[in-house]
């Protein structure tokens, strides 16, 4: 019985086997047809699909120029760094990598969230970059902790280095990525991921230390994955420059306006025009600057009240105050209204209009001529001068010695500064000119406002006699500048008094004569605005401060050597007391700096 | 003894599987770019230990794997279990589980089980009991645990095939079609609990595959790039080692699910009927092998044997010319995948094992 029985179902088995058979015969069919249609029939609107493996040109970002000083002393670089990114198909899980990853860098619990959710939105094979930058010693344990990091790649990058930043953050300025106002540049429009020069020198030599991009034509499927490379033109790395800047000189005058909490020092060669210091005080770190995260640094820029970003050599905005004399001086001579016998006596004061005008000498110079009035920075000379003269001659002047004026400069921006005049107060304030402002501005004070840069070239112009110098900070062929004639004899009254300033007895700045070295110059002390009673009992709690920021600007501008003048300079501390004081000896050590180096 | 019996295995079958793997290796070989490493090399000694676990599975007496067939069943169903509490994820599912330092996956073991224990199941029962609504109940058990923690991984692909599987089987043994059709109409009224149940992304891939072009660069692009490089391949194919889709990686899981389509760019038409004629002999020396087999245990075991083995080649097959979502079913033997090719020779080893012991009337719980 049982055997019959199991007979019985072997022979419904068979049955059903048989439909099975054929079932399974007929979809096997069903597959062979499919493949049939597929690549027999339809073969060719495949073959024709699969050409469009798209060839995409990809470009290769330049490597940046380097900026050199005079001497190929570098002042900026490129350093190559690793960053870190995560390839997600590459991982078997993204948070075990990034979990993993945890033990050598520090990324929060949030950012691995980011980063897996950021993975699902784009393809698997794109990288997700997750660190810069990566420290070698973290970048070695990683290295060797490979196995368990699926998936984190190690990327080689460029990072801008800044090896003299502190002497140099201000002329060179710092790069970053271009933002929407920079798309319209040219060589961004191409590079979008390229970083650019920002402000100063960086900014300015775009065009030059960029370089030129390489591109390769790669092959990539239609997902966009790179296949392989067809072929490829290496990028151009930008040209490199050499400022006029001797970092040398640089380096010690910054060593000399660091002990003071602000101001700048320039340093011109008369002859070419070329810059060979600008140093502003406060400075920044371009290298903090550039690397990212950086907003607790740029916070500690923005709310520093002495503004470390201002690069005040350019942009800061002074009262010449008697450095301005000279300019006075040659307006007199040149109008006829005085000549160097002319004598006036100083009593230590003049009155004019309702008003008393104060020498800064309170018991009088007594019987002054031009030049003693220059070399003892007699105030009541120059009120009565420039009384004689008007302030529209004086400014006339004062803009053909190069104040009030932004120069065709490599860096872009300086601020122009104020060289008063009737029509300017008009335009500007609505009002008519004083006659007392007249005598105010002869002595540098007032609405007159000059950068140090400034301060420089007319110093320059003066000590060349007239020369139209420009100035620049790159080495340029054809810098011969053209001699103004029209104030020639004025000049050489005035120089004469120059050097009377520093190397006779009774001069301002006598205590910085040199002994090795004559120079020549000339002592300013700008008044800053009187704080008034109000606000001064206001902060009275923050006494001290009060009293520095009360205090006036020291200014020193000269050339050196008065015989036959190569340098001049400008030096101005804010605050810094009297320019006789503080000033000069700045000058006095800087000066003696470059004679030494034999320059 | 023992010479007698491997003198008198059925080299055919060998040959076909060992054919089979090696133009496996040959495909993952050529997905590697050219390289043995990493596919290739580890594809060939897979062959060749697991030949020769084949060969010994297929001298042990028929009756051992009858008498532990439920112990086999139970012991993989707990793999499979294992999965949920120690499973490695991969691929947004998890599937697999390291034992002895191997990655299996216990969804392709369990079929063998299956077919094993539906095999015993059906060999032990009267046939009258056949008939009986209370027959159905164990083998549906036998099916449903599986099926339920495969579908739970998720692992929609794999889940299908089992219950495929199972329906095969009963159906082979002379379960009643009305019984069937019962079962569809419940199948298809739950459907769309189903439809709540799967994961959001294995809808998406229902959905794409409806309608592939709709978006080509997610889903339906796998489809779209599988259809170009097979049907550029067209007659002749573009060569060994010449196939571009392949190469430019157009093809996700070009090592393993989508290795058909590599091979059919590189080899044509004629590449790809040869394989699918191929697996088609082996289904057919199934067939015979459970034909000529004179007891019940052992032709209800090669026909499941044969149906699993059908089951991968069209579910593979389907996917990668479109005719069905990609639901991630390997082609064996030719697939990279140790555990896909553990299975497909625990197989071969059971179909030769049938084969040799064909003149065993009857097995039975009392002999």
């Amino acid at each position: 019985m049982f055997y019959s029985e199991e007979k019985q179902q072997l022979t419904k088995l068979n049955r059903r086997m048989f439909s099975l058979y054929l079932l399974k015969f007929s979809l096997f069919s069903l597959l062979g047809y499919r493949l049939f249609d597929i690549q027999i029939s339809q073969s060719e609107k495949y073959k024709t699909l699969s050409k469009n493996n798209q060839i995409d040109l990809e470009i290769i970002l330049p490597v940046r120029g380097e900026i050199y000083d005079t001497n190929n002393i570098l002042l900026t670089t490129n350093k190559r760094v690793y960053d870190l990114s995560l390839i997600p198909e590459k991982t078997i899980s993204i948070k075990d990598t990034l979990d993993n990853l945890s033990e050598y860098i520090d990324i929060s619990f949030a950012d691995r969230l980011k980063i897996i959710e950021y993975s699902k939105k784009i393809k698997k094979f794109h990288k997700i970059k997750i660190a810069e930058n990566i420290d070698w010693n973290i970048l070695e344990q990683i290295e060797s902790n490979k196995f368990k990091l699926p998936g984190i790649a190690i990327d080689q990058d460029y990072i801008r280095v800044y090896p003299k930043h502190e002497h140099f953050s201000h002329i060179l300025g710092y790069i970053n990525k271009p933002n929407q106002k920079d798309m319209s540049l040219p060589f961004v429009s191409k590079m979008p991921n390229l970083k650019i020069g920002k402000s100063g020198i960086e900014s300015t030599f775009n065009s030059i230390l960029i370089g030129a991009p390489g591109q390769r034509e790669v092959e990539v499927n239609s997902n966009g994955r790179l296949i392989r490379e067809i072929s490829r033109k290496e990028s151009t790395k930008g040209k490199n420059i050499n400022l006029t800047i001797d970092s040398r000189i640089q380096e010690y005058a910054f060593n000399k306006l660091k002990t003071y909490r602000a101001g700048s020092i320039v340093v011109m060669n008369i002859e070419n025009g070329q810059v060979i210091c600008m140093v502003s005080v406060p400075t920044y770190n371009s290298n903090k600057i550039i690397k990212k995260p950086n907003k607790k640094y740029w916070d500690t820029l923005l709310s520093n009240k002495l503004s470390p970003l201002t690069f005040r050599s350019i942009q800061g905005l002074y009262s010449p105050g008697s450095t301005f004399k000279m300019i006075v001086a040659i307006a007199g001579l040149k109008y006829g209204l005085i000549n160097n016998e002319s004598n006036i006596f100083c009593t230590g004061k003049i009155e004019f209009g309702d008003r008393t005008y104060h020498c800064w000498k309170t018991k009088g110079h007594g019987k002054m001529n031009l030049i003693d009035g220059i070399k003892e920075s007699c105030d009541v000379f120059f009120y009565d001068l420039a009384k004689k003269i008007g302030i529209d001659r004086i400014s006339e002047v004062a803009l053909d010695f190069g104040l009030g004026t932004v120069y065709d400069f490599e860096l872009k921006n300086q601020n122009s500064g104020i060289v008063p005049s009737k029509k300017w107060k008009k335009e500007k304030k609505g009002e008519n000119w004083y006659a007392g402002e007249t005598l105010i501005t002869g002595i540098g004070q007032g609405y007159i406002l000059v950068n140090p840069l400034q301060l420089a070239v007319m110093t320059s112009i003066i000590a060349s006699n007239g020369k139209n110098v420009k100035p620049s900070l790159i080495h340029k062929e054809n810098n011969n500048f053209k001699v103004n004639e029209k104030y020639k004899n004025e000049i050489l009254i005035v120089k004469k008094a120059m050097f009377k300033v520093v190397n006779e007895y009774k001069g301002t700045a006598f205590k910085s004569k040199l002994a090795n070295l004559e120079f020549s110059g000339k002592t300013g002390t700008s008044q800053v605005k009187k704080i008034s009673l109000l606000e001064r009992e206001s902060e009275d709690f923050r006494k001290k401060e009060i009293e520095w920021k009360d205090r006036d600007h020291a200014l020193f501008v000269g050339y050196m050597p008065s015989s036959k003048p190569k340098y001049s300079i400008s030096v101005v501390v804010e605050h810094g007391g009297s320019g006789a004081s503080t000033a000069a000896p700045i000058a006095k050590d800087i000066f003696n700096y470059i004679y030494k180096l034999g320059l | 003894m023992l010479l007698n019996k491997i003198k008198s295995l059925n080299y055919l079958i060998i040959f076909l599987f060992v054919l089979l793997s090696f133009i496996g290796a040959a495909g993952l070989y050529s997905a590697a770019d050219g390289s043995y490493n990493p596919w290739s090399s580890k594809h060939l000694i897979r062959l060749f230990i697991f030949l020769l676990m084949a060969i010994i599975l297929s001298l042990i007496n028929l009756r051992l794997i009858y008498k532990h067939a439920y112990s086999i069943f139970i012991l993989c169903l707990l793999l499979l279990f294992s999965v949920e509490l120690i499973g490695e994820f991969g691929k947004g599912a998890s599937r697999w589980v390291r034992i002895f330092g191997f990655s299996i996956q216990p969804s392709e073991i369990i079929k063998i089980g299956i077919i094993i224990s539906l095999a015993k199941y059906y060999n032990d029962i009267r046939f009258d009991n056949l008939k009986r609504i209370s027959y159905i109940l164990i083998p549906l058990t036998i099916i449903f645990f599986p099926f339920l923690l495969t579908i739970i991984q998720p692992d929609l692909g794999t889940a299908i095939s089992i219950f495929l599987l199972g329906i095969i089987i009963l159906f082979s043994v002379g379960v009643r079609l009305w019984k069937f059709i019962l079962g569809l109409f419940v199948f298809l009224v739950s459907l769309p609990v189903l439809w709540n149940f799967i994961k959001p992304y294995q809808r998406e891939r229902v959905i794409s595959f409806l309608n592939p072009e709709s978006d080509p660069l997610g889903n339906g692009y796998q489809l779209i790039q599988s259809k170009i490089a097979l049907g550029s391949g067209s007659l002749t194919g573009k060569g060994f080692l010449k196939g571009t889709q392949s190469y430019l990686e157009y093809l996700p899981e070009k090592q393993t699910d989508f290795i058909f389509t590599l091979i059919g760019e590189e080899f044509g038409f004629i590449g790809s009927i040869f394989i699918i004629s191929l697996f088609f002999i082996i289904i057919s020396i199934g067939f015979y092998i459970s034909i000529k087999s004179n007891n019940l245990f052992g032709r209800i075991l090669a026909i499941g044997i044969a149906t699993n083995m059908f089951i991968y080649v069209v579910f593979n097959i389907s996917m990668v010319t479109g005719l069905m979502p990609v639901v991630g079913i390997p082609l064996p033997l030719i697939s990279y995948g140790g555990t896909v090719m553990l299975s497909s020779f625990i197989s071969l080893g059971i179909l030769l094992n049938i084969d040799l012991n064909y003149k065993i009337k009857k097995i039975s719980k009392n002999a």
